[in-house]
């Protein structure tokens, strides 16, 4: 029973790391590296409006995400744009941006311990024989809520199904007069937030550390490979499997196994099906 | 009144399309001909301006030069530094080559992503419209774009444009690939879209034969370049062309 509750709970968490960046793949074909950076970055602006501005959470949270949406959109305003369609520039401009954030927090000051966000509800309940704090059935509820509105937005909405033809067929998308750099940078900004919406959720379990930020990104890089570059399901299967192997790690082996999980998986993904469980690498080979 | 003037396309120093002027007024169906590799997609794709899109990624990716020159006219003004989502947004959409359908959407997402230009109101009226031109997309709105025959994909193709509110309607090879019957079918089905919604629509294939009866004016493309225009009955009565382009 613990192991399906905590390995619910763990996948959930991935995915709610890795849907940002599945997002921004999969629309602009764009790996955005400085997905980590935006999930600490938003903790900590955050933490400095509770605590310096004196805001409320909600309030402090709700501003952070547009803030972090904002960065987003002004990263691919101002950077990201002027290498479009060369992958390795992308990778080392969008790395290098979320280096600067990582590494510019560090120098300013955040260290793992001393910053933190408070759970939004203290205390615990048994869930089937399972003692869980409450904020991880925060983490669960608040993170299929956001997938399912996600989910919504992007099959409902104007815009969500403007992103989804542009995900599919850019050339075709551009036809139907949908602009892929209006497009790229709608979909940078939302992914930013939802970079941020999972820190918020999940960053009062632990604290707010510039190491997290890497560990963020490698998270959502193995849920994207594993599942298929761009493809969401394969991306939420995909949280569920690493997920799940890691809580089985654990149990099985000892802690500290649970981050080979990830790049085990990585490394198995590419070995057996190098185009992930829904991968979309056929297409992509054809388009070069 | 739609006008291009001297239309120069080359792909490093390759030339795809040399000196083409074209015209085609309110209303009417106009056509281009050509063997493969005559440059039909590369006008289309210079008509609707996806040119400049593939010239930007040529660039991006360091890969050939692409050199652009010429005038198109719309509505009085110069489009051509236009980008392609502005000249949709102004009405002229391209139906591109392969139709390009999204395969992992259904066909009724197919139309509802097409109209993204369109208002509500104008949305659900053109669905009306595509679903009674096309009926055959009626029966399979919940299937995936992936998994339509080539027939169903060109009425979705075309149905999907049409969501996007068309005043000049592009159509590249609408035919390619389709059995005879379907090619009569969809060919009766431009005219008809021209006649009850008001368009122009300049439509390119190889062979001229199942077009040649809907169009008032027509082009031959040789090489890149328009080597012989006309009225429908002109190019009938051309030897040249009849042997080239009315063959099989
Ligand atoms: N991206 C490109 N780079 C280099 N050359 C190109 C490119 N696109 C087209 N060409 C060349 O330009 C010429 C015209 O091509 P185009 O696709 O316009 O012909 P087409 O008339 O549409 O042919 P088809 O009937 O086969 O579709 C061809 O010789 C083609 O090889
Ligand atoms: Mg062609």
């Amino acid at each position: 029973m613990d192991i399906i509750i905590y390995g619910i709970i763990n996948s959930v968490s991935l995915a709610l790391m890795a849907v940002g960046f599945t997002l921004v793949y999969g629309v602009s074909r764009l790996p955005n590296f400085a997905h980590g950076a935006l999930y600490i970055l938003t903790g900590y602006l955050t933490w400095i409006l509770m605590n310096r501005a004196g805001l409320n959470y909600v309030f402090s949270a709700i501003i952070a995400l547009g803030l972090t949406g904002l960065i987003g959109a002004a990263m691919y305003q101002l950077v990201l744009i002027r290498v479009r369609g060369m992958p390795i520039s992308e990778i080392i401009a969008s790395y290098a941006i979320g280096l600067a954030i990582l590494e510019g927090l560090r120098w300013g000051g955040l260290k793992g311990g001393t910053f933190r966000l408070p759970p939004f509800v203290e205390g615990s309940v048994t869930v089937l024989g399972v003692s869980v704090d409450f904020q991880r059935i925060f983490v669960v509820i608040l993170g299929a809520t956001l997938m399912g509105a996600l989910w919504l937005f992007v099959n409902n909405t104007k815009l969500g199904l403007a992103l989804k033809g542009m995900a599919q067929d850019e050339r075709a998308a551009l036809t139907l007069g949908i602009d892929s750099d209006r497009m790229a940078v709608t979909a940078t900004a939302i992914g930013s937030m939802l970079a941020g919406a999972a820190a918020i959720i999940l960053l009062p379990l632990g604290s707010i550390a510039v190491e997290s930020g890497y560990h963020v990104l490698i998270m959502a890089v193995a849920v994207c490979i594993v599942g298929g570059l761009g493809s969401w399901t394969g991306a939420v299967l995909a949280a569920f499997i690493i997920g799940f192997a890691q809580i089985l790690s654990v149990v099985y082996f000892g802690a500290h196994y649970q981050a080979v999980v990830a790049l085990l998986a990585i490394v198995i993904t590419l070995i057996c099906r190098p185009s992930g469980l829904f991968g979309r690498q056929k297409e992509l080979e054809e388009r070069v | 009144m739609f006008e291009a003037a001297g239309l120069m396309v080359f792909y490093e120093n390759m030339l795809a399309l040399n000196n083409v002027s074209l015209q085609c007024g309110a209303n009417k169906i106009v056509g281009v001909f050509g063997a493969n590799s005559a440059g039909k997609s590369t006008l289309m794709y210079t008509l609707s301006g996806i040119i400049l899109d593939i010239r930007k990624k040529e660039e991006m990716a360091g890969g050939e030069r692409m050199t652009i020159r010429g005038r198109i006219v719309y509505e009085g003004k110069d489009i051509m530094s236009d980008k392609p989502s502005l000249r949709a947004r102004k009405g002229i959409i391209l139906c591109p080559e392969r139709r390009r359908i999204f395969p992992e959407s259904t066909v009724l997402e197919n139309l509802r992503i097409g109209s993204y230009l369109a208002t509500t109101a104008q949305a659900a009226e053109t669905l009306d419209y595509v679903l009674t031109t096309f009926p055959a997309l009626k029966r399979i709105l919940k299937r995936f774009g992936g998994f339509l025959s080539g027939g169903e994909q060109q009425m979705l193709a075309i149905g999907r444009a049409l969501m996007a509110q068309p005043k000049v309607l592009l159509l590249d090879e609408p035919l390619l690939g389709l059995s005879p019957a379907i090619q009569y079918l969809l060919a009766k089905a431009i005219k008809e879209i021209r006649d009850q919604r008001g368009m122009s629509i300049i439509v390119s294939e190889q062979y001229a034969r199942p077009i040649i009866p809907i169009i008032d004016y027509g082009y031959i493309l040789e090489n890149g370049a328009a080597v012989v225009e006309g009225s429908k009955q002109e190019l009938l009565d051309n030897p040249d062309v009849k042997s080239a382009y009315f063959g099989n």
